[in-house]
């Protein structure tokens, strides 16, 4: 089983400290809960892995099977087998979705697919996610609502078989059917065996993919690092018993506990003022 | 049923002005195409009639500078103006296009469309007016310019105008001139496609769509590896 060890990570954005020195690992076939309070990092842990540039790694290092990831560009990391669903995927315009996927699925192999077999991949993620297929002629992202545009990471997750994929609130903006949708989705890559690494405020995705174990980023740093008993002790008590437990004075106002907004309810995150 | 012609023409076969009539219910295309060569000015005038349609297809991908100069004139009730315009200008290329339509007789429609692409020490500009003379009720125009930079000595400049002297109207503009987005490129990118491949996805998102004005297939293809060739 490859693992994605991080260790000491410590992340700037235009200079701003965000990590102060990460450690975390997760293997292959685990799923991760990566909890915490807004505007503590946890975006930026994941977009850091990923190799966003607006990031700036200062100190640490990243490995993955056995490879330094800090030195591979983006397109690199995502051929070893590493997927980001981001939180707000960008609109590109003119891009044609089924170009696109056709290019990003080719690029994972050593030989291009033949256009039979990459029909055949494309009707059914699209069909598992429940997107009409007449969506693959439109540009990518353009125009689509922010349910469709979650929707449609977790297809291209799909399409791409990453080992190690990381959600980053894959679960903000979708309605109840299409909360279902991506769950099971979620549950098919945890039966095939791929590793999840995920940001969620809602308890309610969390339950139905049922994490391994779960870590806490406040300050940018792991503060605690647990089984799912975790995720359920943040649900309900929120981060307040971090600092009377532990000590570890939570810098950041914590604004919003988990469950402020609900499952139905619109995707703007309610009293949080954080895009990290 | 009405007399369609269409035109297609090399622009080494063209006069400096050129002017084009589309009589009453007849439609015309005119589809231009620059590969390699390109007059220095080229001034064109269309001048549509009562329910005639005017389409036109400029595909110019040379290294040429040049000035371009389009007027349409919708002179009369229902005249109608479809025009695209895909430039990928390059090398040392001074390129300026200014496509203007009148709208001067009421139910006219006019979508003039620009894309273009920047590249090397290249400068490529977009302009032009859609006026809507007073009178010319229920009349539709829309402006696209859409330039992008692709690399640091190129630049860009997209300044369409809307004139509007009537009040029961449509009209809408888009007009938009960008550096090569980083985050869109780091979106692709993340998905495994490398950054030259992600680039050139970018840019036939931008100039491939202009072939489905061309009939053609030879020509299509010989577009197609003009896009496929310069972008690579």
């Amino acid at each position: 089983m490859a693992e994605l060890t991080i260790k000491n990570l410590h992340v700037s954005v235009d200079d701003t400290p965000i990590l102060k020195g990460v450690n975390l690992t997760i293997k292959e076939g685990e799923t991760l809960a990566l909890l915490g309070p807004n505007g503590h990092g946890k975006s930026t842990l994941l977009a850091a892995i990923m190799g966003n540039p607006h990031y700036q790694v200062t100190e640490g290092e990243i490995h993955f099977d056995g490879q330094d990831i800090l030195a591979m560009t983006p397109d690199a990391r995502s051929r070893a087998g590493l997927f980001l669903a981001m939180q707000y995927p960008s609109e590109v315009p003119g891009l044609n979705s089924a170009d696109f996927y056709k290019a990003a699925m080719n690029a994972h192999r050593s030989k291009p697919m033949s256009l039979f077999e990459y029909y055949r991949a494309l009707e059914k993620a699209y069909q598992n996610m429940g997107i009409p297929f007449e969506m693959s002629k439109r540009n990518l992202n353009e125009g689509f609502s922010g349910g469709e545009k979650k929707r449609n990471e977790v297809l291209q997750m799909e399409l791409l078989s990453p080992r190690i994929a990381m959600l980053d609130e894959i679960d903000s903006g979708l309605d109840v059917d299409a909360l279902n949708v991506v769950a099971k989705a979620l549950q098919e890559q945890q039966a095939r065996g791929a590793g999840l690494l995920m940001i969620s405020h809602y308890a309610r995705l969390l339950e139905m993919v049922k994490p391994s174990r779960a870590a806490i980023l406040i300050n940018g740093k792991i503060a605690v690092e647990g089984g799912p008993e975790l995720i359920e002790r943040v649900d309900k008590q929120g981060y307040e018993w971090i600092k009377t437990e532990l000590g570890i004075e939570v810098e950041k106002e914590v604004n919003a506990p988990m469950n402020t907004v609900s499952i139905g309810a619109c995707a703007t995150r309610v009293g949080t003022n954080d895009g990290k | 049923m009405a007399n369609n012609e269409e035109k297609l023409v090399f622009l080494d076969d063209l006069p400096e002005t050129y002017s084009l009539e589309v009589p009453a219910g007849e439609n015309k295309t005119l589809r231009l195409v620059a590969l390699k060569q390109l007059p220095a000015k080229l001034h064109l005038v269309v001048n549509v009639h009562r329910d005639a349609l005017f389409r036109g297809a400029f595909v110019d991908f040379t290294d040429v500078s040049t000035e371009l100069d389009l007027q349409v004139n919708l002179l009369e009730e229902g005249a109608q103006c479809d025009w695209h315009l895909a430039v990928l200008s390059h090398g040392k290329a001074n390129k300026s296009f200014s496509t203007s339509v009148k709208h001067i007789a009421p139910h006219t429609q006019a979508l003039m469309s620009n894309y273009g692409i920047a590249r090397e020490q290249s400068h490529l500009v977009f302009t032009g007016t859609s006026a809507i003379e007073h009178g010319a009720v229920k009349a539709n125009t829309r402006q696209e310019a859409k330039i992008i930079v692709f690399d640091p000595g190129a630049n860009g400049l997209a300044s369409p105008i809307l004139l509007i002297g009537e009040n029961d109207v449509q009209a809408s503009h888009a007009a938009v001139v960008g550096r090569l987005n980083e985050d869109h490129l780091f979106y692709l990118e993340s998905r495994g496609v490398s950054e030259e491949d992600a680039k050139r996805l970018i840019a036939l998102g931008y100039l491939k769509p202009i072939e489905r004005y061309y009939d053609d297939p030879a020509l299509v293809e010989k577009i197609d590896a003009v896009i496929e060739g310069e972008i690579a």
